[in-house]
This record gives C-alpha cells, structure tokens and sequence, in this order.
C-alpha cells in the first residue's frame, strides 16, 4: 500500500444504501447468512464415504437401541440343553455354548460398547476442552504448570492405571466409563490448548477484550466455537480409540463382566471356541469393525469438511 | 467521568495538564523482557518499543501517528487501549489514569474507548453474525436493550456506517474486506466511545477501497464528536485525514505538530525522508523529485543506539556529536515540536 495516490484518496465515498422508509426491520427483509457449520454441513453431504459411514452407523446404533425389545429372545436366558447352534431361521445369529441367542446379545453388547464410546468421550471432551482452553488462555506459568501436568499423566502408562483404579475401587461398569475418559482428554486438551493460543492472537480476541468482555465470555463465546472444529474431529475419532481399549479390558477380563456383555467380552468368548463354533467369533467381531470403519470415515470426512483448506482434493 | 475516585499524583515537572486535556500519554515506556537465558541465567535483553512518549490529544481531533514499520506505533496503540499495560509512565483519559487502574476496573472503563483493528479478516469472530457481534458490543453500554429493539439499534449502527441492515444476519466470511472493515467499524461504535484508535485500518484493503474507508472514518469522527488516533505506515493517508501528525521513529516521538505545518515543513530529516517517499501522481512531476534516501534499515530496538537515535540513518551527517546528546522533542514553531537533534533539524 506504498503507492497511495492522492486522487484514489479524493474520490468520494458510495451513495449509502437506499434509506429505509419504515424503521421497522421485518424479518423476512433479512438476507439469511450461511454459518461456517451450515457450509461443512454441506461439504461434507458430498462426501459419499462419509454420508455412507454416518448412515450404517446410525443403523448399527438403532438396531443396539430398539433390537434387543424386538428379538423375542433374552440376552442372559440360558438353555444348556440347546448349546451352541449354527445361525438358523429361529436363531439368525446362532447360539453360544451357554444357549443364549447371539442376535440380543450382540446387540447388548453393542449397546454397551456404544455407551462407553459416548460417555468416555463426553468425559474426556468436557475435561479436555475446559482444562485445554483455561491453559492455552492464560498461558504463561499457569499454562506450563497445568500442561506439566498433562505430560506426566502421558507418561503413566494406561493399562497400570486402569488396573489400579479397578483394584481401588472395585470392578464397576461405570468406573471404567470415567477411568478411560479421564485417561482420553490429554490429546483434547493439548489440541484445544494449541488452537487456542493461536487464537489468542487473532484481533477478533484483542477486540474483545477491549470491549471489556469478561474471560469467561471470551473462552466461551469467543475462542471455543473456535476450536470446536479440530475437537469434533477429535471427538468422532475417540469414539472407536474408546471403544477399541474397552474391548481390550474386557478382553482381559478388567472390563465388563459377565454375563454383561460388550463386543470386546463376546469376541473374547468367541476367539475360545473360535475352531469349533466360529459364528460366535465372526458376528460380534464384524459389528465392532463396522462400527469402527464407519466412525473413522466419518472422522476423516468431518475433518475434510470442517477445514476445507487441509483437504486433499 | 467523576473526578473524586482518580488517582493522579501531583508533580511540579510534569509538563501536561493531566485534567485539562482529553487524553494524556505522560512519559509512557513499554518494554518487553525477554527474559534470562535458560542455561547461562543472562538477560536476553528488553525490547524498549516505546521508550519515552509524551503527547496530549484534543478532543475532538485527528491525530495521525506514521512510522515505519517495528518503529512501535502499534505497541503504543494497545498501550493507550491498555490491553498491553505500560512499563512506565501515566496515561489519563479526560482526567482519569487509565494506567492506574486494576484489570478489573478497567473493563467498566473499556466503553470509552475502543479500537479498530488493521486486518478486517481477523478482527470479526468467524462464528457469528453481525447481529450477534454488535448485539454484544452495544450491550456493554446497554445492557438491557433486546429483542426487536436490539435489532434496530444494530440496523441504525449498520446504516451510519454504510452497510445495508438487511445484511445483519450473515456471516464474516460472506462480505468482502471492506464490507468487514465496515462492520469492525461499527462494532468500534456500538459501546459509544469518546476515544477511538485506528491501527492501520486500510492498510489490508484495495487502494479503491482505502478511500471509502477513509472518508467514512473522518465522517464519523466530525458528525459523532469522536476523538481518533489514526495509525499508519503511509504517510500520504495521514495527511489526508489527520488534523495534527506525531511521526514515531523507535519508540520515541521524532515530530509533532499541525498536518499542514509537518507536512509542508517538516522539521525534522526523518519527517522529511518520509516526505519525500510519497510519490507524486504527475509522472513528469515524479520523475524530477528529490528524495532523501535514508540509509540502512530501522535499528534493532534491542538496543537502540545511544543519544539521537537517528545517527545511525541519517544521510546527511555521522556527527561523533549526536551519539553523546539525548534530544528533546521541544516546540520550535508555534505548536510544531520537533526532536531538538542539531544535526537532525531543517537548517537549524
């Protein structure tokens, strides 16, 4: 902008828009604006992949939600006599060595993995947002102090933790829920804290401030709907990394318990008979790879749409 | 603005009035520490941006700050709008010491004065509309207006800047930089200031666009009664805009005076180097001007050079002198001040 002529100076300003005769503004007048998630929204409508995993998993969670009401069968009614049978017209899935038909309790289980998926990731996003954004807010010795921390909790390996929480407080279903949550908010937070302080120095924060806005309003309104772009892409992939390490605990035996089951307890249960009755391997091993196929396309689809800019087309 | 609860402290060499003026900057330094070298404990040396300034503003005036860029002319601004605290020094507006307040009380004393930033692309939240924007500005100074009474309000703050209200609903994203600058404007308005501080606010926009811009802001400052202190590299937008221009040369104030005195005589080498980089819109007229071509790039303010800050630039001398005396901006003309730098003055 060196070269600023005094006649590009002179020239005279526009006529203003035309004057409203009433001062009543209607709201139909109003030109709706396109918010930046309205335009995701529609970038990610033309992602195939992605629509085609959303709507699969959709699927697998109504059917986890309203199947096991549907299914004339009781997930934990045994009948010994019957044994494990092979996928019939009466038991579309089989049966297991206990007799219990596999259609309910796979979908138990699904509903069980599910609901872990989505507690532990409500956990960690409310710690990791809240605790990633005071730090990266902040900053300075309150920032270190509190990302010190983070690293430490890093370092600690995971499954020490879990067995230990297990140890302390007893094997309960729900623990597990907060104990994975609580171990899946450290990347959150680090994600939040970085896009945050990137944040902080963008003069739509300066301006803020300098309307005399509260920090609680400027975190909140300011700099998180911000953020939340990364964090649900972030979300959507802690959804399957929850569900796979609650398979793995239930796998070896820190998890659910029977006759509770989850994916990763029947998969478990299946693999012991694998070579004798395979069905009670293949089916609930298919839903869980499903569920996390479809999870994380959907998070590489929310990624490309939420930030055009990084996407590879 | 009640003058029981201030805290100004009486000093017989202060040479301002800090009651009487609107706003007063007295001996204002802002430096930043760079803090000690993790494995040898040294300092890594203080960044004097602005390093010793002394200015009064009207009311109601225009006041053009121009300096190169890294001379600390923004650094000075979020000085001023306390968003950055000074190291040292007084800053009053009408009467109150802006800088001896608490964070806390300074957010009730925001209202009163307010910024417009340099990039419109960044100065706008990208996650809400134009009503939500200046719907919470206004609401700093209006706390209960909503409903369809906030919406007119936003429509008539919309109106005085040029913008069509029906555009209220739309996102950042959907308007083009001077679109935006005009919604950062009015957002600058909502809260009803006295004092506003223009950081660079065409610089980011088409030279087509600059003017509009321009000419909106010195609309505005006329017809609200507003008070400006307009920042800019470009010094051909300053003159067309200020009433009086202060030129900033490493945190310090080389040149103070009227538009017209500065401009038509300028006081001071540095003043005039700048002068006569502007070019002329004649071709025959910018082919056969005279420019004084300054030599090297601003010095580090790491560590600025001692005395005249200028020696080390100045193209006509490297008098041993001028590294010994510290200059004073003093007024050698009624009301034009300049850095009394011997070797430094037009024919002085």
């Amino acid at each position: 902008m060196t070269d600023h002529s005094e006649t590009a100076v002179l020239a005279s300003e526009p006529a203003p828009p035309p004057a409203h005769s009433a001062s009543e503004i209607a709201e139909e007048e109003l030109v709706q604006g396109s918010s930046l998630w309205k335009d995701a929204w529609s970038r990610l409508k033309k992602n195939k992949l992605a629509v085609a995993s959303l709507v699969i998993f959709l699927l697998i969670v109504v059917a986890c939600v309203v199947g096991p009401w549907i299914v004339p069968y009781d997930g934990q009614e045994q009948d010994l006599f019957l044994g494990a049978t092979a996928p019939s017209a009466e038991h579309w899935f089989g049966t297991d060595t206990l007799g219990r038909d596999l259609l309910v309790r796979t979908l138990e289980g699904g509903r069980i993995s599910l609901m872990v998926g989505l507690v532990a990731t409500v956990v960690s996003l409310a710690i990791g947002v809240i605790y990633g954004a005071t730090a990266g807010y902040l900053g300075g010795k309150v920032d270190s102090t509190m990302m010190r921390f983070v690293d430490l909790l890093y370092a600690l390996p995971f499954t020490i933790f879990v067995i230990l929480l297990m140890v302390a407080f007893g094997r309960s279903m729900w623990l597990m829920f907060v104990a994975i949550g609580c171990v899946e908010w450290l990347s959150m937070a680090r994600i939040v804290r970085a896009g945050v302080m990137g944040l902080k120095k963008q003069e739509f924060v300066e301006a803020a401030v300098s309307l005399g806005y509260s920090h609680q309003r400027i975190i909140l309104r300011h700099l998180i709907p911000n953020v939340l772009g990364p964090v649900i892409v972030i979300a959507t992939l802690t959804v399957p990394a929850v569900m796979l390490l609650e398979a793995f605990l239930s796998f070896l035996g820190l998890g659910v318990q029977p006759p509770n089951a989850s994916w990763g307890v029947l998969i478990n249960e299946g693999q012991q008979n694998m070579e004798i009755f395979p069905w009670l391997l293949m089916f609930p091993a298919f839903f869980f790879a499903l569920t996390l196929f479809c999870l994380n396309f959907l998070g590489d689809g929310l990624r490309d749409a939420l930030d055009p800019k990084s996407a590879k087309d | 603005m009640s003058d029981q609860n201030e805290a100004v402290h009486h000093e017989a060499d202060v040479p301002v009035d800090p009651r009487r003026d609107f706003l007063v900057l007295d001996d204002v330094h802002t430096h930043f520490d760079l803090g000690t070298s993790f494995l040898t404990r040294e300092s890594k040396g203080v960044v004097k941006a602005v390093d010793g300034v002394t200015l009064t503003v009207k009311e109601g005036e225009i006041l053009g700050l121009v300096g190169e860029s890294g001379c600390g002319k923004s650094t000075l601004s979020r000085t001023i709008m306390q968003l950055i605290r000074p190291t040292s020094g007084r800053i009053f507006l009408e009467g109150k010491e802006l800088s001896a307040l608490s964070d806390k009380d300074i957010r009730h004393e925001r209202i009163n004065f307010q910024m417009i930033f340099q990039d419109p692309y960044a100065s706008l939240n990208p996650r809400m509309t134009v009503l939500d924007t200046l719907a919470e500005a206004i609401r700093t100074r209006h706390p209960n207006v909503k409903g369809a009474g906030m919406r007119e309000r936003v429509a008539d703050l919309l109106r005085t800047v040029g913008m069509n209200p029906n555009q209220m609903k739309r996102y950042p994203h959907e308007f083009s930089g001077g679109q935006r600058q005009r919604v950062a404007i009015a957002r600058a308005l909502a809260p009803e200031p006295k004092l506003i501080i223009a950081d660079e606010p065409v610089s980011a926009l088409d030279v087509s666009i600059q003017s509009q811009i321009l000419n909106l802001l010195k609309r505005l400052t006329r017809e609200m009664g507003l008070t400006m202190i307009f920042i800019s590299h470009d010094l051909s937008v300053v003159r067309y805009i200020a009433d009086r221009i202060a030129v900033m040369y490493l945190g310090r104030i080389l040149e103070l005076g009227e538009a017209s005195e500065v401009v038509d005589h300028p006081l001071h080498i540095y003043t005039r180097a700048l002068m006569s980089a502007i070019p002329a819109p004649d071709p025959r007229t910018e082919r056969t001007r005279s420019r004084i071509v300054l030599q090297g790039d601003p010095p580090s303010p790491l560590n600025p050079p001692q005395g005249c800050n200028f020696w080390p630039r100045s193209p006509v001398t490297h008098d041993e002198r001028m590294k010994h005396e510290e200059p004073v901006l003093t007024e050698l003309r009624p009301g034009h001040f300049a850095a009394n730098c011997p070797f430094c003055l037009n024919g002085a």
